[in-house]
């Protein structure tokens, strides 16, 4: 079992290695941002069992900073990103802490409510995010040897930065907390009868998405060179809700899949003149209603399946 | 389409025939990138596809040289800027789209113009409206066609109060846009001894309750009841306009942004007596007139005024690319500054060398009765006209840092 | 002052539309604890009903009225039938994620038939012109939508608080294997459940029809907005979301007329107040932690 995982995440390393030269460049950049994005997502929805409509704040407002930080500095690019990340976690706490308080269907609607006040400010405060005409043209001054210009470069600087921040939401998910949070989403009586205090969990776990979000927010706003009010909208919350559930929430490499597959849905639709509407939405409907583990999920059930019945009947001849 | 066997074929006759001219292999491709699905789908979209296919079309039979050599990619940026430059990207450098056209939302048309300047590529906006593309965030790449907000104001606004229209009070959606166009509005306005008679209302945006701004329209009594809303906000607007009676008590409309489809969506007689600025309209004339024929004939729509001016500028652009004898960008950009022209679109028209900015005529209309409409879709009349060199930013104002 | 007057009553209309509509979706959420949101959809689907019926069948907003909001029912039970009620062992999420889906799908093929635009609509001519109040001449139409909305939200408050067939309904929910096992049939009731709250947005929608454009993204702003009345009312409470919905319609007037940027975002402001004071809404009776 071990030696499979292995063999399955040292493909996807590698297929992520050369990815750049399977598709476009910056579609490739994508991918790894909204993965990112996505899974920082799930370690409140799968892992805590909270749905936030709210996560396009952080990735928003560090996109906003990073933005500013590149166009009124001229501070290198990591130090931009941070500078995003680190705005995505001062805005998580009160945030956080607030939304910590409820539950269920309470929780969507209050981190709703502060990701609609973050795009309100965002509105209005056009000085520093070009209102509706948003950010373009951000400059991205070289690296030492990395030309941002240079799609390459971008795309591996990126997986480098994304890569990082999935390795500690994957060490955050297989460590003892990560087991503290998901004995809370099961039960949360229990695990406070045992000595877990789940506020304090639940809030480390909401900082650490959104920091992630925040990480992702920034990469996003470097690759594209651009950002807008679209990166606040509630829709783009939305948009990663999907491709988490596409993808398989609750598994590592799930996230990933579901932006894979959704990005790569839109390009395609992208292309033609027809519904994309009626065809996103399907895929949505659909993905809810009969393939709610989504792609990952479900590859691990059926996994799971076949061992169960080794295990009973031995191995298959 | 074209494939890579007969562009290689293509350009062993070019290279056998024109002397020293130089065209990518594959030939010349152009983008279309412009909202395909969503709000904006109806002014732009599969229209201005087919409106760039047959200027690709009507330039290849003129010039037999280039027959099988011109072909069109449309792209959907779903309204996103950050959409917009990743597919503006991806056509210039991975589909060798030379130029890209139309992009009908300023947010994109910033966002492309930003990527045609660093990958130095032909980029032309007809849709967008922002002057900010001739002025703080002019480039040597980019274009701007059609309208812009200085024409639209300056356009209405003088013509309305020479007309007139001496007091004003006027409402506009909170964003740049809005924000833009109302300024605008003031100063031409009180440029010709109107007044406006009461602090302008920003209104929330999107919005569609507009009762509050028609009362207080109703108990200022202005001769003219200016809006910025455009698109779904303006539909609502000419709706309870109309609901409030505002007409009958005397008080004038006048449009920033008129698009055809907002006539359509309720009917030109809720328009009636409205006045906007178009830079074009389908029966302006008979030239318009035939070519518009010939666009519902493939569509089955009359065209917009954005449609026409792609089919306008990709005919300008490929001109310019044969006078150039190359579609590589900066030779092109050369061929299209200073060029002076007149189409079926444009009358008396240049694309000015300093910021890009195409000038042409462009006219005022009034929405006229549903009993006065010759045909579906015969919604305006003329009722004047402001010329090339007046209707657009003078050069004297511009903010472009190639202009300075 | 007069100034004032005119944009609170202005508000009520706009609090008739808001309590209409999170009438519809309270009594879905409160009673089936399903997050339909595709009730903005329904609502757009109510206008596009009556101007399809006026349209092809020549059918006046009279018969409209009456028939739409039905159609949209219908569609609704359809809808619950076949698809959300797989969802109901899920926790709410899932519901909301397939409604936003379906939402998604309706949207699109509206505008896939009738374009993106809007589509004309006039009031019935009985109802067109203005009435004068005396302090006002304000439009007749709008005096009738707030008519209709007082009476509707007062009779379905009545029916499923004072009422059998609410106290059925309301049984069904609370306590569905119980209602059960007294031979009420709760599958049927939750879907004609479904179906009401379902017409409540269509007749919301052809109420609407006459004065804000037809079109089909007419719901999408306007979903969220219900949800926040909805939970600051108190997601169970009836009568706290047709409260709500009026004095929101109210404030966001009166906000919008004093700093209009601020319209659209008040009502969250309002709400992330609300559930930090009260989590479970001003009249809520659900427990929220």
């Amino acid at each position: 079992m071990s030696a499979r995982r292995w063999i399955v995440r040292a493909g996807v390393v590698l297929v992520l290695l050369v990815l750049p030269r399977m598709i476009y460049p910056i579609l490739a950049v994508d991918i790894l941002a909204w993965g990112l994005f996505a899974l920082a997502f799930d370690l409140v929805f799968g892992y805590v069992g909270l749905l936030s409509f709210g996560h396009a704040m952080f990735w928003g407002t560090s996109g906003y900073v990073t933005a500013n930080v590149l166009l009124r500095t001229g501070l290198p690019v990591p130090v931009a990103i941070l500078a995003g990340t680190v705005a995505a976690l001062i805005l998580a706490l009160p945030t956080g802490y607030l939304s910590i308080r409820s539950a269920g269907i309470y929780f969507s609607m209050i981190t709703l409510a502060f990701a609609q006040m973050v795009d309100f400010i965002a509105r209005q405060a056009d000085r520093y995010t070009g209102g509706d005409n948003g950010l373009p043209g951000i400059p991205r001054p070289p690296l030492g040897p990395i030309q941002f210009d240079n799609p390459l470069h971008l795309y591996y600087f990126t997986l480098a930065l994304a890569g990082l921040g999935y390795l500690i939401a994957a060490r955050a998910i297989e460590s003892p907390f990560g087991q503290a949070l998901r004995a809370i989403r099961d039960n949360r009586v229990r695990a406070q009868s045992v000595g877990y205090n789940p506020r304090v969990q639940m809030l480390v776990a909401f900082l650490l998405s959104a920091g992630l979000s925040g990480l992702a927010g920034g990469l996003h706003t470097v690759g594209h060179g651009v950002v807008s009010l679209d990166a606040v909208n509630w829709s783009t919350s939305g948009i990663v809700v999907m491709m988490t559930l596409l993808g398989g929430t609750g598994t590592l490499l799930g996230p990933l899949v579901g932006a894979t597959l959704v990005l790569l849905l839109q390009d395609a639709l992208a292309f033609s003149t027809s519904a994309s509407g009626v065809v996103t939405g399907a895929v949505f409907a659909l993905t809810v209603l009969f393939f709610r583990r989504g792609v990952v999920g479900t590859l691990l059930a059926l996994d799971l399946r076949r061992r169960a019945g080794e295990r009973f009947l031995g191995p298959a001849k | 389409m074209t494939t890579m066997r007969s562009g290689a074929a293509l350009c062993v006759l070019l290279a056998a025939g024109s002397a020293g001219a130089q065209y990518s292999a594959g030939g010349i491709k152009l983008g279309l990138l412009t909202d395909m699905n969503g709000v904006y789908s109806a002014i732009s979209g599969p229209g201005s596809q087919k409106a760039a296919e047959m200027a690709a079309d009507d330039f290849m039979k003129a010039n037999k040289e280039f027959a099988g050599k011109v072909t069109v990619i449309a792209v959907d940026h779903q309204n996103k800027a950050d959409i917009a430059s990743n597919k503006a990207s991806e056509m210039y450098d991975r589909l060798d789209v030379d130029a890209i056209f139309d992009t009908v939302n300023s947010a994109c048309a910033l966002a492309t113009s930003a990527i045609a300047a660093q990958k130095k590529k032909v980029f032309i906006d007809t849709g967008a409206g922002t002057s900010e593309l001739t002025n703080e965030k002019c480039n040597k790449f980019t274009f701007h066609y059609a309208y812009d907000n200085y024409m639209l104001a300056n356009g209405t606004g003088t013509t309305i109060t020479k007309q007139g229209g001496k007091t004003w009070y006027m409402i506009y959606p909170n964003y740049a846009f809005g924000q833009n166009l109302e300024r605008q509005f003031r100063a031409a306005v009180e440029k010709n001894g109107g007044k406006v008679v009461a602090p302008s209302e920003a209104t929330p945006f999107p919005n569609t309750d507009f009762s509050n701004y028609l009362l207080k329209a109703q108990s200022l009594k202005p001769q003219v009841f200016g809006t910025m809303q455009a698109g779904a906000d303006l539909v609502n607007v000419v709706k309870q306009y109309n609901e409030f009676g505002l007409k009958k008590q005397n008080i004038g409309l006048a449009i920033g942004l008129l698009f055809e489809s907002d006539v359509a969506a309720l009917g030109q007689d809720a328009y009636q007596g409205a006045i906007a600025t178009v830079p074009w309209f389908w029966n302006l004339d008979k030239a318009a007139t035939d070519w518009s024929r010939k666009f519902e004939k493939a569509v089955g729509k009359k065209p917009t005024f954005d449609q026409a001016a792609v089919y306008s500028a990709v005919t300008q652009y490929l001109e310019a690319v044969k006078r150039a004898k190359t579609d590589e960008g900066e030779k092109v950009v050369a061929q299209l500054e200073g060029r002076k022209f007149s189409d079926f679109f444009a009358h008396d028209a240049q694309i000015r060398k300093e910021d890009h900015r195409t000038i042409l005529d462009v006219y005022q209309v009034q929405v006229k009765p549903k009993s006065e409409a010759k045909e579906d879709g015969d919604y305006y009349k003329e009722i004047a006209k402001t010329l090339a060199d007046q209707a657009f930013t003078p050069l004297s104002e511009s903010k472009c840092k190639m202009a300075q | 002052m007069t100034l004032l007057f005119i944009q609170i009553f202005n508000g009520l209309v706009n609090g008739a539309f808001y309590a209409l509509l999170s009438l519809g979706l309270a009594v879905i959420f409160g009673m089936l604890r399903i997050v339909n949101f595709a009730h903005g959809a329904l609502y757009m689907l109510g206008a596009f009903t009556a101007y399809a019926l006026g349209e092809r069948f020549g059918l006046g907003f009279w018969t409209s009225v009456v028939i739409a909001p039905l159609s949209v029912g219908v569609f609704g039970m359809l809808l619950e039938r076949t698809m959300i009620r797989r969802l109901y062992d899920l926790p709410a999420s899932y519901n909301l994620l397939l409604t936003f889906g379906l939402t998604l799908v309706i949207q699109d093929g509206v505008r896939l038939i009738y374009g993106i635009s809007g589509q004309p609509y006039a009031p019935p001519p009985q109802l067109s012109g203005a009435t004068n109040l005396g302090f006002i001449v304000f439009p007749t139409f709008r005096l009738f939508a707030i008519v209709v909305s007082v009476v509707i939200c007062s009779l379905t408050w009545f029916i499923i608080e004072r009422t059998r067939v609410g106290a059925v309904i309301r049984a069904c929910t609370e306590n569905p294997t119980i209602t059960r096992a007294f031979g009420i049939d709760v599958s049927l009731w939750v879907t004609a459940v479904f179906g009401f709250g379902s017409a409540l947005a269509g007749l919301a929608g052809v109420l609407a029809a006459p004065i804000y454009s037809v079109d089909p993204l007419m719901g999408s702003e306007l979903i969220i907005t219900t949800f926040a009345v909805v939970v600051i009312g108190g997601l169970g409470s009836i009568l706290g979301s047709v409260i709500t919905g009026y004095a929101v319609g109210v404030l966001v007037a009166i906000g919008s007329a004093l700093y209009p940027p601020i319209a659209n975002t008040l009502i969250f402001i309002l709400m992330a107040l609300v559930l930090l004071l009260r989590p479970s809404g001003l009249f809520g009776l659900q427990e929220a932690r």
